[in-house]
């Protein structure tokens, strides 16, 4: 390349860059770098924010679970790669409190545990928990409350575990790596790991899980698993991370995490769509210099250079102005947000920065070449005939390269074949469906803007006359407004979902094993306090031994743990709670066969029993298969009736398996049921229980309020995206009006010169626009139902609806919003006067 | 400097093949002035951009200064422009974006010359602009445009210079003014001068004057110059129809 080159490229650039000829195309650069920034570092932030704070849930950013002690060098490799470490034993065993005794989740913890989240305790038992940083000493334990119920113990009285006697110093309100089981749990124990030996509980046999905790960069963290992996022994151990958390918080914050990489991936199509809109209209505003150039003998390679040249400058110039503009957004949003988020959002990452940059160039180069070598191919010929244009011209390679470049971007960035699929696929009916309906529209305009000139019959003869470039308008504005509705109700509904998981109202407290006789005394016990109670459920614990007379694996592990070995078809590996109704409960759909509809066994003669779709699906249950549950010395026969879908988020009491109410006549079973209890009456929970010492009493308020919180600030953050997006989608309207206004000015002069009046034109322009808007409007909502029902059936795992009031709101607002931002356009031309409008067009 | 044989041009429509141009033949020497003339239609402009290597011809043979045109493809035609030619238009073809002088400079910067500011500022100044140099093209008016036109044409110091209807933009005045200029520059600097217009004030001042009708070119001979050409013209169109 030559010095004269480069001179007169950036020449061109600074003069350009100067008069404002470059402020669509610099704008649409600047627009995909800050919001692609923007929106990539604050979920980034956000995520990791976010995933520190469900690291809670497992005290680390990692667990290795082992069912034997791990070699001591593993731990000692851990330190080398720069992480923190503690470990913690699980086991089950007697608690003996004089002649009272009980099987508890005993935990021996070493020093250093939690790593993340913190154990809280308490003086009184139900008491709220203040936060310690200290594990129990030698020789004291700390007990849950319902522990001190059920053993009748007090603080400072002693406790045997195995061999030896601890002192129980302190209540435990709460540890981190809890679990969200509600039955499951046997009352917490914590000792010291000191202490452990001493008890000789843990012996060859003994079922003992072995955990041992780890923190450290993300980097650090996945280098020590590759080194670890080969050497684990996948039968015995396994390794967690918070993204395997399957509770409910956990959930909600994937679904969360896919809302961003879905915000993310929109702004990315959003910006490629205003860069490829202006990239268009920079290139037709070259075709002079380009034909100047070539007539005056410059090569076609020095033509090339010097726009590529340009191109390089604005989008280096861009990327620039867009990254300072990000991350200004994004800190104005980590400000906004600092008081309503726990959460610390000043940790920087490199990741979105790159994406951003590599984002801007892709799409600066990628939209903007179709247009450039439309520009190279503009022959010298045109400074003799103003007529001719560029002589490269196919819309298939144009909407081929821009497609393919879409998609690649998509799917680089989000790694998700699926997500972009459905995006991409959905654009694509889209574009299909609009080039119908403008053609469509063209028709019906011969018949609807026939008669004498006016403001609407001007309009539709624009629409007419520009049948390809209105169908690429219609397409941009009808994609940006789908991609927007998209954000938004994807938003509502998930923020909806999470509140219905967790009302005002949800059950904080259950009960477990209230007696047949207990129960009226309860209920009148209840009802005097003023504490509602409704729904109890009958209990029997059951083994599930054999599925159609084949016997299962029915070696019982304890709760939350995998069998050790399996022989033969796989069961349940523990016990089951059975119960029985007639109706079914709340949040819970029937998937294959239907309800008890009648007091008579099945055709086999026998019962039916409705099993909860996951665990029919693990254990390889089919509809009409015998199930045999062992209950006591009995054995049960039931029939599987029906299959049923269980939203385990709701916190309220659900069972595997539901029988009959006939089958389980005779069997004495015991009642669990949940109740609210507000707050301020916390105190009154003691006086509560006081009648009934043996009912167990597992007290989820902290459970709730953490997961709620959660939920609150993951709601939040996602409002503050849909701002971000929703700004985004309006500035890539106003470029695409603005771009179009361009084209429209030779007509507007021409009208003027002609002696038609302002009101005429702003109204035929202003016509031209609404009809845009209604129809984008429309067919962005018919798009919108399309990607949804995909987006929120196969990625979100969301019940997919219908939103009938986006086929109304989206055409009005699509058409008020276009028609606005059209009449502003106008409005900026027609205040330029006529000979300014006609030398423009020279 | 120009020989031509026996060019056409025809152009493929909905309606078949349309010949633009009959078969032409003709010569111009070095330092000659010619002005085509003719009706709007006749073919004139698509001569010119035959003659200046803008367009390709159908048949026949051009010679740009011994080096022929029909056989060079538009890479070579755009160097043998670049080097030998200069061009004037009716639209002015100023690039808007770029200033008076940097307009005027952009020829030698293609050429790859290094002195283009010095040369630019020169030519500048003899054409009256000299304080109009960082003037963007709408700045100006129709005259000074002509005029940037004029001094961009010449800065290379072409052998030939195509002018096409450089006056039709301008008032009577203002066309006094450029008609002068251009013909002195072209004097000055011994430059072929091929025009084309349909203003016979400006084609008198040519050595010569070839009319175009119809696609066919003729000689307008002594007794012809007497009358206006449009007014020869008149019988031939009225015969053709």
């Amino acid at each position: 390349m030559t010095k004269q080159t480069f001179n007169l490229a950036w020449r061109l650039f600074k003069h350009e860059a100067k008069r404002g000829e470059l402020t669509i195309i610099l704008l649409a650069i600047i627009l995909s770098v800050a919001s692609v920034l923007s929106l990539s570092l604050f979920s980034e932030r956000l995520q990791s924010a976010l995933t520190d704070k469900s690291a809670e849930f497992i005290a680390a950013d990692r667990v290795l679970n082992s069912r034997k002690p791990v070699d001591e060098a593993w731990i000692e490799k851990a330190k080398e790669f720069g992480l923190n470490t503690a470990n913690q034993v699980y086991t089950r065993s007697m608690a003996f409190s004089g002649d009272n005794m009980m099987l508890v989740d005993l935990r021996a913890a070493a020093q250093g545990y939690p790593l993340k989240g913190t154990v809280k305790i308490a003086e009184q038992p139900f008491a709220p928990g203040q936060a310690t940083d200290t594990l129990p000493q030698s020789g004291n334990a700390w007990i849950e409350s319902r522990l001190f119920q059920n053993l009748g113990l007090s603080l400072g009285q002693v406790i045997e575990v195995g061999d030896k006697t601890f002192t129980v110093s302190k209540v435990l309100s709460e540890v981190p790596d809890a679990g969200f089981s509600v039955f499951g749990g046997d009352p917490k124990v914590l000792i010291n790991e000191q202490d452990l030996a001493a008890t000789n509980i843990i012996g060859p046999g003994s079922r003992a899980s072995f955990s041992y905790f780890f923190t450290g960069s993300d980097a650090n963290l996945d280098d020590y698993y590759d080194w670890l992996m080969p050497q684990l022994d996948k039968e015995l151990q396994s390794w967690v991370s918070v993204s395997d958390d399957d509770s409910a918080i956990g959930r909600s914050i994937a679904k969360a995490e896919q809302y961003f990489l879905l915000a993310s991936l929109l702004a990315i199509v959003l910006a490629a769509v205003s860069i490829a809109v202006a990239a268009q209209r920079y290139s037709q505003r070259h075709y002079d210099p380009v034909a100047i150039m070539k007539t005056l003998g410059a090569s076609k390679k020095m033509v090339q250079q010097v726009y590529l040249l340009q191109i390089t400058f604005i989008t280096v110039l861009g990327i620039a102005i867009g990254t300072v503009l990000g991350f200004l957004i994004q800190q104005i949003v980590v400000w906004a947000l600092a008081g309503s988020v726990d959460v610390s959002l000043d940790v920087w990452f490199w990741r979105p920065l790159i994406i951003a940059v590599f984002t801007g160039a892709i799409c600066a180069v990628l939209f903007s070449l179709y247009p450039l070598l439309k520009l190279f191919s503009v022959s010298p010929l045109r400074v003799l005939r103003r007529d001719l244009g560029a002589s490269l011209s196919s819309r298939f390679i144009q909407f081929l390269a821009s497609g393919g470049a879409i998609f690649s971007l998509m799917w680089a960035y989000s790694g998700n074949l699926g997500l972009s699929a459905i995006l991409f696929g959905s654009g694509i009916l889209l574009v299909m469906s609009l080039l119908l309906v403008t053609f469509g529209l063209i028709w019906l305009g011969r018949r609807l803007g026939s008669g004498k000139m006016g403001a609407w019959q001007l309009a539709w003869a624009r629409i007419r006359r520009r049948a390809m470039d209105n169908a690429i308008q219609l397409i941009s504005f009808a994609v940006t407004i789908m991609l927007l509705l998209i954000v938004l109700v994807m938003r509502n509904d998930m923020i909806a979902q999470w509140q219905n998981q967790l009302p005002q109202g949800t059950p904080n407290y259950f009960l477990v094993n209230i007696t047949q006789q207990q129960l009226p005394d309860l209920q009148a016990h209840f009802a005097q306090e003023n504490v509602d109670i409704e729904h109890f459920y009958p209990v029997v614990r059951g083994r599930f031994v054999a599925i159609n007379d084949e016997k299962v694996s029915t070696a019982v592990s304890k709760e939350d743990e995998e069998p050790v070995e399996r022989q033969g078809r796989e069961g349940l590996g523990r016990e089951a709670n059975l119960t029985w109704s007639d109706e079914l409960q709340h949040e819970n759909v029937i998937t294959a066969g239907k309800w008890f509809d009648s007091n008579e066994p099945l055709e086999s003669g026998l019962y039916g029993v409705s099993v909860e779709a996951r665990i029919a699906d693990r254990l390889d249950i089919q509809l009409g298969d015998k199930l045999t549950f062992n209950v006591g010395s009995e054995i049960i026969n039931t029939q599987v009736s029906s299959l049923r879908e269980v939203n385990w988020q709701t916190m309220q009491p659900n069972f595997f398996f539901v029988i009959q109410p006939q089958a389980m006549q005779g069997y004495l079973p015991t009642y669990l049921s949940s109740f609210y209890l507000d707050k301020s009456r916390k105190s009154d929970i003691t006086d509560l229980m006081k009648p009934f010492a043996s009912v167990t009493l597992f007290d989820v308020d902290a459970r709730i309020e953490q997961l709620r919180g959660i939920v609150q600030q993951v709601s939040l953050a996602v409002e503050f995206i849909l701002v971000l997006v929703l700004a985004a989608g309006a500035l890539v309207l106003i470029a695409q009006v603005q771009a179009s206004m361009d084209e429209r000015q030779q007509e507007l002069a021409i009208l003027r010169t002609l002696g038609a009046k302002g009101r005429l034109i702003r109204a035929s322009v202003l016509f031209e626009f609404i009809i845009i808007g209604l129809v984008a409007g429309l067919m962005a909502a018919f798009a919108n139902e399309v990607s949804l029902f995909f987006l929120q059936s196969q990625v979100f795992e969301m019940e997919a609806m219908l939103h009938w009031e986006y086929w109304f709101i989206a055409p009005v607002v699509g058409a008020i919003v276009v028609g606005a931002l059209g009449m502003v356009g106008c409005w900026r031309l027609l205040r330029l006067n006529t000979s300014h409008l006609l030398r423009q067009m020279v | 400097m120009i020989k031509t044989s026996a060019i056409t041009k025809t152009v493929t429509t909905s309606q078949g093949e349309l010949s633009i141009l009959q078969p032409i033949s003709f010569e111009v020497k070095a330092g000659e002035s010619i002005a085509i003339v003719g009706a709007s239609g006749s073919g004139k402009s698509t001569l010119l951009s035959l003659l200046a290597g803008l367009d390709e011809v159908s048949s026949g043979s051009i010679y740009l200064d011994g080096q022929g045109l029909h056989d060079m493809n538009e890479e070579q035609r755009a160097q043998l422009r670049g080097e030998k030619v200069g061009f004037i238009f009716q639209s002015f073809m100023l690039v808007q974006s770029l200033t008076a002088l940097e307009n005027i400079m952009l020829p030698a910067e293609i050429a790859g010359l290094d002195n283009a500011s010095q040369l630019g500022q020169e030519i500048l100044e003899k054409v009256g602009l000299g304080h109009r140099g960082d003037h963007y093209p709408n700045q100006l008016s129709g005259g000074e445009q002509q005029r940037v036109a004029i001094a961009r044409a010449f800065i290379t110091k072409p052998k030939i210079l195509f002018a096409d209807e450089p006056t039709g933009n301008l008032d009577a005045a203002n066309s006094g003014k450029i008609e002068q200029l251009l013909f002195d520059l072209n004097r000055d600097s011994h430059t072929t001068l091929v025009l084309v217009t349909h203003d016979n004030e400006l084609a008198k001042h040519c050595q010569r004057q070839l009319l175009m009708n119809a696609g066919e070119l003729s000689e307008v001979t002594a007794s012809d110059k007497k009358t206006d050409p449009i007014d020869v013209l008149a019988p031939t169109e009225s015969q053709a129809g």
